[in-house]
């Protein structure tokens, strides 16, 4: 075998377990002792009371929402993107970036005077019976336009390593357009899709900034988890506070857990080839 | 199924790609579109498959107009230069996508699909390939499941676009005879495009030579070697020497100008192969020194400088041991063979040699 390039295995996994305890590992696990301060029926109270899992409700669906139409618009920009040129494309491009750059609280604010009722595009829908800001519709709003870059910069790079010949050998081989997207180019960037998917997904869920501006925060309606945590945080609840976060924790690991090993299963049935090659 | 291409033109931008061409091909022959990158070929197969569309002129298949038929309804094989194949399906999958995709009217029952795909993958000698993925093969298997997969729709018309190009020299030689086999077996109309000349020659029934958007000549491999029809196919079918009537004033008279034609406008063009060497002058023949000797394979390549030009020379391992050539050594020409093109207008033909 040829020699790596990188440090031994050895030496390779050890900084990669230290790194990763430092970074990630070390404040979850002090978070899970902070609140094992806790006996089991306290956290449960907290971890189920009502306003607590409305909040969880609101995030998760808007998360899980918003990750949805990025992922069907995500798809569709950087198909654009990679696909046709078009004046201004550099442009456009370096846009796709902009929500990683913005402070949250700017882009919660920006979207929270647009979306109001007196706003630029408030002041058109209020009147047709939508109200966006101050709504649950309007955490989705702040959690799509947040999360759009996942999705566009995770599928760019697995779009152009498709060839457009593999479409033109399914039209000669008698496939309509529907069929060499769904047979021939979803499957191909399906994997790339449902990372993406995932990220902006994970994005949405733990996002804060912009959503309290946009959301109006009424409890049990627009009212998200981050924010009832920072409340209790506020009152000195620290435990309490500790106590969501867990929830929040376990589940969002529970989610990323089982779209990775989707994701791991489609990947064994696709390139079995890769492995054996 | 026979071709017709009537008077096609194509542009990209101010680029001509294609310039009013006309071509037959005959039903169940087996074509080479022969020429330099951005002679057109590739744009006039993508015609002829419909992936590209003519500004002016007709495509028909078997008589009948199809120059606005979409690439669906075309019914042609196509086989790519980078096969093409869709890389999360297996061999079988492949080669089978054809059959699954027609409306369900006209799609076959699963049992007869398998049948068809086998049958297949036996014909390109790959059907204990069937399960493994494009990314598990060689190049040479590749294209051989590409070929499996544009059959399996029953096209009438094979379209091939440099399809040993990415391969290297010894799987593409065992390629294009195994082609030229399947052919014979098969007999389905076939056009590839090569820019490799010695494919075009051993694998077509006939060549059609393309320059800078037009069709410079049509034969069988024999004729458009043995007689190009301009100084073009001469240069590019093969080595050549050129020698300018100007120049060499001597052999001009061996190649019998025609009437009208001043010494000094021709060119005259011999394969190294038709030049002898001798030992001694002799009329007409050109004075020459030695400059290299290589021994390449069967035959001997000699430079030899005549002035200051180059002239090559290929003898046989035989007649270069008789000679017994070494570098410096002074020797005369004879060509056995020329033809004479007029220097300018390029291409026009004054006559043709001893």
């Amino acid at each position: 075998m040829a020699r790596n390039v990188l440090p031994g295995f050895r030496l390779g996994l050890g900084y990669t377990l230290l790194y990763l305890s430092l970074i990630v590992l070390l404040p979850l696990a002090a978070l899970v002792f902070k609140s094992a301060e806790l006996s089991a029926a306290q956290f449960w109270d907290i971890a189920t009371g009502e306003r607590a899992l409305a909040s969880l409700r609101v995030t998760f669906g808007s998360a899980l929402i918003a990750a949805l139409i990025n992922a069907a618009f995500g798809l569709l920009t950087a198909w654009v993107l990679v696909r046709y040129t078009f004046p201004g494309k550099r442009f456009v491009d370096a846009l796709v970036d902009l929500p990683f750059a913005l402070p949250t609280a700017v882009a919660g604010i920006t979207l929270a005077t647009l979306y109001a009722g007196n706003g630029w595009i408030g002041r058109h829908l209020e009147p047709l019976g939508f109200k966006v800001a101050f709504t649950p519709v309007g955490i989705v709003v702040a959690l799509t336009f947040i999360s759009l870059p996942f999705v566009v910069r995770t599928l760019q790079p697995v779009i152009e390593d498709i060839e457009p010949e593999i479409e033109e050998a399914a039209a000669v081989l008698g496939a309509s357009r529907w069929q060499t997207f769904r047979l021939v180019l979803l499957p191909a960037i399906l994997p790339a899709l449902i990372t993406g998917f995932t990220l902006a997904f994970s994005r949405a869920i733990g996002e804060y900034g912009s959503v309290i501006f946009i959301a109006g925060n009424m409890p049990f309606i627009s009212e998200i988890t981050p924010l009832l945590i920072v409340a209790k945080l506020e009152q000195y609840d620290i435990v309490g506070a500790t106590a969501l976060a867990v929830v929040m924790l376990v589940i969002s690991f529970a989610l990323l857990l089982a779209v990775n090993a989707l994701q791991w299963r489609m990947a064994n049935r696709h390139s079995a080839a890769g492995a054996r090659r | 199924m026979s071709i017709e291409i009537r008077g096609i033109g194509k542009r990209f931008g101010n680029f001509v790609a294609l310039d009013n061409i006309d071509l037959d091909i005959p039903s169940g022959e087996l074509v080479a579109l022969l020429g330099p990158s951005g002679c057109g070929k590739t744009t006039l197969l993508r015609i002829i498959a419909g992936m590209e569309s003519p500004d002016h002129g007709q495509v028909l298949f078997e008589g009948e107009e199809a120059t606005h038929l979409h690439v669906r309804e075309r019914k042609v094989g196509f086989v790519f230069q980078h096969y093409a194949l869709f890389r999360h399906m297996t061999v079988f999958e492949n080669v089978a996508f054809g059959l699954r995709v027609k409306p369900r009217h006209e799609r076959p029952s699963e049992a007869e699909i398998r049948r068809r795909v086998t049958d297949l993958l036996k014909l390109v000698q790959l059907d204990w390939l069937a399960e493994r993925y494009p990314s598990q093969l060689s190049g040479g298997q590749r294209q051989r499941i590409a070929l499996a997969r544009a059959l399996a729709v029953e096209p009438k018309v094979l379209l091939l676009d440099e399809p040993f190009g990415a391969l290297d020299t010894r799987v593409r030689k065992e390629l294009r005879r195994w082609l030229r086999r399947l052919h014979d077996e098969v007999h389905i109309s076939s056009v590839f495009v090569t820019h490799d000349q010695e494919e075009a020659l051993e694998v077509a029934d006939r060549v059609v030579v393309m320059n800078q958007g037009r069709i410079e000549q049509i034969g069988t491999p024999d004729e458009v070697y043995s007689r190009p029809a301009s100084p073009f196919v001469y240069r590019f079918l093969g080595d050549v020497n050129v020698f300018h009537s100007r120049l060499h004033g001597a052999w001009a008279e061996i190649n019998r100008l025609p009437e009208g034609a001043h010494a000094g406008e021709a060119l005259a063009f011999i394969r190294p192969h038709d030049i002898d060497i001798e030992r001694f002058e002799q009329a007409g023949s050109l004075a020459a020194r030695v400059q290299e000797v290589h021994a390449i394979g069967p035959s001997v390549r000699v430079e030899l400088a005549h002035g200051s030009e180059l002239i090559e020379v290929e003898l046989t391992r035989e007649r270069a041991n008789a000679l017994g050539l070494s570098r410096g050594d002074q020797v005369w020409l004879r060509p056995r063979q020329v033809r004479v093109f007029a220097a300018e207008p390029a291409g026009e033909e004054f006559g043709s040699g001893i």
